[in-house]
């Protein structure tokens, strides 16, 4: 226990150093990575493609919908509620993309596909409230930001693990 | 000479200008604040390449970043000044300008090149060590008038460590005069330019010395004990914002500056091969900006030193290895005699 | 000048240090340090400053939806901190995951582990102010979420093991790009050594500082990396819960039981994580990744998911009735050993979950590892430790 006398019985897991040897392995190794590239994404400059199946902003298709509930009764943070639409004899789902998580439970019980993850995961919105949407809205909001999506002017990139700077990002198309 | 045309041109004595010149053209005060800009981005910039980022960017995407530090710049001065009520306010307000204005003092007899200089001394070496000397002090007092116990903690560090940290700066300046066998730069510097053997080449071991002593001296990592941001969040600048912590931030980078000028005319030959006064002056400021780029440079290699273990490196090693220094410098003596 | 007045503790004139929570090295808590001079005389951890009462909620909530309300507690390990939960329910479900699930489970797990292991790592290295350890322990640690993302489609919380399975396939291309990972950070690892770990400053700041004896360890029932780093050969995998039973692998256990030792453990557990992961794509077996009693409540128009590797869920998924009983279960995370005691009265929901992770377990190296230390050496412990705030508080 007592400090410092483990400093003779070191054994091949934590070898002695050399004092000098050391701090020159060091410089030298700091220098070494002075000349890689980096490995950061410029973000908004450009966009990773996500991979299949990235769980981003639920999608939602009003008129696949049987409204069945299932997908505000799955959902962990209470982001989706069913609403009543004027019109219709069914109620429907509503989403909350404020509370929304995006576990992806709700596309996975759905047992109709009218719900399904989509890859954007960076809208903006300017308003709490308006990040909550009725059944109407959000069927309108999906189709809008899945078209905007595709139709993005950023460059579209890859990322791919490299052997030497660990990430790299391959232009796509 | 360009300089007494310039005096002859403007009516006043050549003297005067150079004591105007010297301290707050080049190589004082506006020089400083082009390096220390140019020098927190390059250090930003070479850590990010290291560690595999991009670093500061957005600012200005075609310059890499390089307005980034106006920027911030900009917002300490647009930041409000806080004193906050229990702090000894005089003080408070007074340490980091006091501070940065004796720092500011070695730029009268460092010399930037051949001929530019405020005012040549036989003991300038004395004047710009005893002048750095001055700023600990009111630093500590800075740790004490904060009221506050992180500043208190670190006002102690800068006290223990400026002790151990000057002896071996001294050392290492003595074996040097010793060495030249004068106390002056210019002549330092011209002993160096006409035997063509630098100081980092007679003397390696008061040049490490000198180099450790600066990195301790300004905080620089790995010796950054007195900044501990880890433990005591800034050390004696907690309690500043504003303007007053920029000027504290520049405190570090000025010594650093002058600490390298120094380390140029003393180890690196000064303004050699050349002996013209401008040729001179880029050569002596681009060998100090890369001492200056290696000692930021090891931010991204070193943590930070133990307190007890950076007190024992300078006292137990470099302390002895001083005296070897100063021997040395006395058997050297005969190449520059 | 109140601020420098002197306390008085337990006879000693000491200064009163509050260190946190508006501190650059606190975390989400207070440590209260009393400083004799500059060695501290004592330590007390301040917790709770992100209590969420996790156990609370998860009473009101489904069983499915406890999965995502957990994995909140610390979401760089969130497969780890689940899958002891998720195996707990489905022993009272009375289902078992389909071998290929198991597998599938394992090679997240490690790979969650290798990134909160990088993640200490990183945040270790800027307690000693090292910069580049801390970027490259937290840019290494973006391959392994890469990694998670295509096995998972989220980086982070992935809420991958369901009762019964779990959620994704295997992508097609994942063995490619986990084995140019793991050339990548083998070879990284050994800049690593040089830079971090033979760093004669950072062995100076860790080398003897916090030694925790075996004994001690053993009696203040520390977990994880920081107790193997003592010497005990305890992994809470040798239970060989997922598919541990079925790989080989033996446990990284040092030695000092210090700073470095803790280090050192934690970036020999990389390599192994490595190597079991290799290991589970090696031997992963052909099959379901979804128990078969929920795969066939399915609609049989969704069936069409499971041969593109994704699992629906059936309709009856969110009204689970586990049966009547009590269910302890174990597994190990990155930060050490996370329990669950599960108490089910036979409703859709926990009557009772009662979880203990693994950071509330190390919180008592705080008061025993710094006193007679100085004050520098508290980072260097609290970096060594690999804590976690959110996850100790839940």
């Amino acid at each position: 226990m007592s400090q410092g006398s483990n400093s003779d019985k070191q054994d091949d897991h934590r070898p002695r150093i050399n004092p000098v040897l050391a701090h020159l392995e060091a410089i030298a190794t700091g220098i070494k990575w002075l000349t890689r590239k980096p490995m950061t994404l410029m973000y908004p400059d450009m966009e990773e493609k996500k991979p299949e199946y990235f769980r981003g902003f639920i999608i939602f298709n009003y008129d696949k919908c049987i409204g069945c509930s299932l997908c505000a009764q799955v959902c962990p943070p209470r982001a989706i509620h069913m609403y009543r639409v004027p019109g219709d004899k069914r109620i429907r789902p509503g989403y909350d993309a404020g509370r929304c998580i995006h576990c992806g439970l709700c596309t996975d019980i759905c047992p109709t596909d009218a719900l399904d993850v989509s890859p954007v995961h960076d809208e903006v919105f300017e308003q709490i409230e308006s990040m909550d949407f009725d059944p109407v809205e959000w069927h309108i909001i999906s189709k809008k930001l899945v078209e905007e999506h595709a139709k993005r002017k950023r460059k579209l990139v890859i990322t791919r693990v490299d052997e030497e700077v660990g990430l790299r990002y391959e232009p796509v198309e | 000479m360009v300089l007494v045309e310039l005096a002859k041109a403007l009516h006043v004595p050549v003297w005067a200008l150079r004591g105007f010149l010297a301290p707050l053209v080049y190589p004082g005060l506006v020089a400083l604040l082009g390096t220390v800009l140019f020098l927190i981005w390059a250090e930003r910039k070479m850590a990010a390449r290291v560690q595999q980022r991009v670093g500061p960017y957005y600012v200005s995407p075609k310059l890499h970043g390089a307005l980034q530090l106006i920027a911030d710049g900009a917002r300490f001065a647009l930041q409000e000044v806080i004193v906050h009520v229990e702090t000894d306010r005089l003080m408070f307000v007074l340490g980091p300008i006091l501070t940065f204005t004796f720092l500011s003092l070695p730029f009268t007899v460092l010399p930037g090149g051949p001929g530019i200089y405020g005012f040549r001394s036989d003991f300038s070496m004395v004047i710009v060590y005893a002048l750095l000397t001055l700023s600990p002090i009111t630093v500590i007092l800075m740790g004490w008038a904060s009221s506050n116990k992180f500043a208190m903690i670190g006002g102690g560090r800068e006290a223990l460590l400026t002790v151990s940290g000057e002896i071996t700066l001294a050392l290492a300046i003595l074996s040097v005069a010793a060495m030249y066998g004068t106390l002056d730069f210019v002549t330092a510097v011209e002993k160096q330019v006409h035997t063509g053997i630098i100081g980092l080449v007679s003397n390696p071991i008061a040049a490490l010395l000198f180099f450790l002593a600066m990195l301790l001296l300004t905080d620089r990592v790995p010796f950054d004990i007195v900044l501990g941001e880890q433990e005591i969040v800034q050390g004696p600048y907690t309690e500043y914002s504003g303007v007053l912590y920029a000027l504290t931030m520049a405190i570090d980078y000025a010594k650093l500056y002058a600490l390298s000028i120094a380390f140029t005319l003393l180890f690196l030959g000064g303004w050699a091969p050349f002996t013209t006064p401008l040729l001179g002056a880029i050569s002596v400021y681009i060998k100090s900006l890369i001492v200056l780029l290696f000692s930021v440079f090891l931010r991204s290699v070193y943590g930070r030193m133990r307190l007890d273990h950076a007190m024992n490196f300078f006292w137990a090693r470099l302390f002895p290895l001083g005296f070897i220094a100063l021997a040395l410098g006395v058997f050297v003596h005969v190449i520059y005699a | 000048m109140i601020g420098r007045e002197l306390g008085q503790r337990e006879g000693y004139r000491v200064v009163e240090l509050y260190i946190g929570p508006q501190h650059p090295a606190s975390g989400h808590m207070r440590l209260v340090v009393y400083l004799d001079g500059d060695i501290i005389v004592r330590v007390d951890p301040d917790i709770g400053y992100v209590h969420r009462t996790m156990e609370k909620l998860s009473e009101i909530r489904e069983y499915v939806r406890v999965i995502s309300l957990i994995e909140r507690m610390t979401i760089i390990d969130s497969c780890n901190i689940t899958l002891p939960f998720v195996e707990a329910v489905e022993k009272l479900l009375g289902v078992e995951a389909p071998p290929r699930a198991k597998y599938l489970r394992t090679i997240l797990c490690e790979i969650n582990r290798i990134s909160s292991h990088l993640y200490g790592l990183g945040i270790g290295g800027i307690f000693l102010n090292h910069s580049t350890m801390f970027m490259w322990g937290f840019g290494d640690r973006e391959v392994f979420v890469h990694l998670a993302s295509l096995l998972t489609g989220a980086r982070l919380t992935h809420t991958y093991n369901i009762f019964g399975g779990v959620r994704r396939d295997l992508p097609q291309g994942f063995r490619d790009e986990f084995l140019k990972a793991k050339r990548y950070i083998l070879r990284k690892l050994k800049d690593y050594d040089k830079v971090f770990f033979n760093n004669p400053v950072i062995r100076g700041r860790l080398e003897n500082v916090g030694v925790l004896p075996r004994d001690k360890a053993i009696a203040y029932g520390v977990t994880g990396p920081n107790l193997r780093a003592s010497g005990v050969r305890y992994d809470a995998r040798l239970l060989g819960y997922a598919a541990y039973s079925e790989l080989d692998f033996e446990p990284v256990v040092g030695k000092y039981g210090d700073g470095l030792e803790r280090v050192w453990v934690r970036l020999r557990e990389i390599e192994m994580s490595l190597d079991l992961i290799e290991q589970a794509l090696k031997q992963l077996p052909d099959g379901p990744i979804f128990h078969e009693r929920y795969a066939k409540m399915v609609p049989p128009a969704m069936r069409k998911w499971f041969e593109k590797g994704r699992v629906k869920l059936p309709g009856g998924y969110v009204r689970l009735r586990p049966r009547k009983g009590e269910v302890f279960s174990r597994g190990e995370m990155g930060h050490g050993e996370v329990t669950y005691y599960l108490v089910s009265d036979g409703g859709m929901m926990p009557y009772r979950l009662r979880i203990v992770t693994p950071s509330a377990r190390n919180a008592i190296m705080f008061s025993i590892l710094p006193p007679g230390h100085t004050l520098m050496d508290l980072p260097s412990i609290y970096g060594s430790m690999d804590y976690f705030p959110p996850e100790a508080d839940r």
